[in-house]
């Protein structure tokens, strides 16, 4: 199996103070999303500078790609392109006095041409959300904003691993949700994401793996249903249990039949809950998800079915949708869980429409194809102007084939 | 806090999409001629018109520019009054003799040279705020860069300026800390309090610049700072008329000169 980055007994300690790391191996692989956690003080920011070379252990290796790092400062420059690194505050990663100056950083400094910066820092803000921003200081910008930059800046290089220092530090909620579902969007696009926390709730619906930290070494390191759900190692840490894997295992106990897949999000404990009841077999006939592509499809589009659905709801994945939104003056009711929150509106009968970028259009139908899946609901899904005529379920599954590889339907 | 709306300010008003080479050709080219022109009558104009432009079409808000004309007059007064008794030449039209030794006169020639250091006080301060209130310093480096100042200086001025909103920001939040917990009820608590402020000051201050060298590391720095480039490009329609009034009020002078002071 393919591993880019892998840690061999690293140890370290910071001059004139006890070990800060004291022996860790783990390994990750491209593309998983993966979750540091653990209390103040267990070593996760050393940790996680280590991956760029920004910290070197005292004693064992790091190796990215296979290689052992080297430290000299040209192979440094090189791991550093590939290994984004997004700072904790980012008004201290934040250096020049403009956007665009900003993002423009790294690649000047790679000695891309003047075209190339241009386009690679273009490329970037689209990709945060962020065009137009271009001669905005930064001093100008609010929390969310500032976090979009740091991270445009690390994108821009067009990295293989973006590692986060408690990315919603400092965020409000949604703020912490959008920049979440960044960090799906960005995993979506093949990035390997690291990030560390001690947001259990945050951290829970969205790592593949929990790597949960103490006094320099791993507790446990597994999915984070097993990670988060041994209470003694969550009590050790310093953190707590889900709320939705603490409510699963309080069922459990009082001798409700689980599944083995814990819930990890809202739209798993109403499936479970459902069964619970019995109450699947007799279901209501579901509503529709259609999803428009912002980037490619006409917004005339949207007003049909909204008049066409007086009780239908929109949601918006990405800020480029949101910003299609707000310019169709369209009233969103879900921004952020959006697909979830959909799915959970279709079972009541609703029908929803989810704006999307390019990158997560497929996203969303796989998505709501594997709920299909996994539940034995029928939902029909597919782009906007597929379900726009409001099908009968039977011809809406014979149109929408080509999105669906549910076994359920059909 | 004017300091920071200043910036607000400079970023957002209704003359941030010319060229600032236009710009500074207004606000440089009044600033020269209402410092070579003997007449007061050249800078009262210059003073009017750029008031104006800069409240209606710059949007810029009436209050700051109030306050911030403030600063100057108050500072031109003080000096006014003084001159006029210092300076000579003319008649006398005041006499003030309290006691034999102490001899206060004021003169016509006083009296006029007078008027026209307070106008040229009132039309160059009001040509620089004209430059102040309309570009921001980020378009200011780019110009920098292109008439030669070298790379290293602007770079560093560059960081300085991202910096002196982290740094205000932070000075702001200690003493607000101070401020609550009594730190300046009594003058001696006051100088106890404002130089540990500068300590702790000095200190965070410190520990950003090492942050800024671990996050310029970070992020590949090899000796370049990339330069905005996104200017607007210069527009006839907002630099023709720039043009034709730094001409109409140099013909203003011109005349003046001519006719020795007589307008008509």
């Amino acid at each position: 199996m393919k591993i880019i980055l892998e840690a061999r007994d690293v140890r370290y300690h910071y001059p004139g103070s006890p070990e800060a790391i004291r022996g860790i191996c783990f390994h990750i692989r491209p593309g998983e999303k993966i979750a540091l956690v653990g209390p103040n003080g267990a070593g996760k920011s050393t940790l996680l500078q280590m991956f760029n070379g920004m910290i070197r252990p005292t004693s064992g290796t790091i190796l990215f790609d296979n290689e052992p790092i080297q430290y000299d400062s040209s192979s440094l420059r090189q791991l550093r392109k590939r290994v984004g690194f997004v700072l904790q505050n980012s008004d201290r990663q934040i250096i020049a006095p403009t956007v665009y100056q900003d993002v423009a950083f790294g690649p000047a400094n790679l000695g891309y041409d003047e075209q190339a910066i241009r386009q690679a820092v273009t490329l970037a803000l689209r990709q945060v959300g962020l065009e137009g921003f271009e001669r905005r200081p930064p001093h100008h910008l609010s929390g969310g904003e500032k976090k979009r930059v740091a991270i445009a800046g690390v994108l821009v290089m067009d990295p293989d691993v973006l590692v986060f220092d408690e990315p919603t530090s400092g965020l409000d909620p949604a703020g912490s949700e959008d920049l979440m579902e960044l960090l799906d969007e960005l995993n979506h696009e093949g990035k390997t994401i690291i990030i560390s926390t001690h947001d259990v709730e945050l951290a829970y619906p969205w790592a593949d793996r929990a790597i949960l930290l103490l006094d320099g070494r791993i507790l446990e390191e597994d999915v984070p249903d097993i990670a988060f759900g041994n209470t003694d190692y969550v009590r050790m840490a310093h953190l707590s249990v889900p709320t939705l894997l603490e409510l699963s295992q309080e069922l459990s106990r009082r001798g409700y039949k689980m599944p083995d897949r814990k819930p990890r999000s809202v739209l798993d404990m109403i499936e479970i809950i459902q069964n619970l009841l019995h109450r699947s077999n007799n279901k209501t006939q579901t509503g529709t998800i259609s999803v428009f592509n912002v980037d490619e499809q006409d917004t005339w589009l949207l007003p049909a079915w909204i008049k066409a659905r007086p009780e239908g709801v929109v949601g918006a994945m990405g800020t480029r949708a949101k910003q299609c939104a707000v310019r169709e003056g369209l009233k969103l009711e879900f921004t952020y869980g959006v697909i979830d929150k959909c799915i959970l509106r279709a079972l009541r009968g609703q029908d929803s429409l989810i704006l999307t970028t390019n990158s997560m259009a497929g996203l969303v139908i796989s998505r709501v194809n594997t709920y299909c899946a996994e539940s034995g609901n029928t939902i029909i899904v597919g782009s906007l102007d597929i379900t726009k005529q409001d099908p009968a379920p039977g011809l809406a599954s014979e149109k929408t084939r080509e999105y669906d590889h549910s076994p359920g339907e059909s | 806090m004017i300091e920071t709306a200043l910036d607000s300010v400079a970023q957002q008003n209704g003359f941030r999409h010319i060229h600032p080479g236009t710009k500074l050709l207004l606000g440089l080219g009044s600033l020269v001629i209402c410092l070579i022109s003997p007449f007061p009558f050249v800078q009262l104009i210059s003073g009017i018109i750029l008031s104006i432009v800069l409240l209606f079409p710059g949007k810029i808000p009436a209050r700051l520019y109030a306050e911030l004309l403030v600063g100057p007059a108050f500072f031109a007064v003080m000096s006014v009054i003084v001159l006029l008794f210092v300076l000579g030449g003319g008649d006398v039209i005041w006499q003030f003799n309290p006691a034999s030794w102490l001899n206060l006169n004021i003169t016509t020639g006083a009296v006029k040279e007078s008027i026209l250091v307070l106008c040229r006080v009132f039309g160059c301060s009001i040509s620089l705020f004209f430059i102040v209130l309309t570009t921001p310093m980020t378009d200011l480096f780019n110009g920098m860069k292109r008439i030669g100042i070298p790379v290293e200086v602007i770079d560093l001025m560059m960081i300085i300026y991202r910096y002196i909103f982290i740094v205000y920001a932070q000075a702001v939040e200690i003493w607000q800390a101070q401020v609550m917990r009594l730190g300046y009820s009594k003058p001696v608590e006051a100088i106890r309090s404002f130089s540990m402020l500068c300590g702790m000051l000095f200190i965070s201050s410190w520990n950003a610049g090492e942050d800024l060298v671990r996050a310029m590391d970070c992020r590949c720095y090899n000796g370049v700072f990339p330069s905005l480039d996104v200017a607007e490009p210069v527009q006839v329609k907002s630099l023709v008329p720039v043009i034709l009034y730094l001409s109409a009020l140099c013909g203003i002078l011109l005349v003046l000169v001519i006719n020795n002071g007589v307008i008509l």
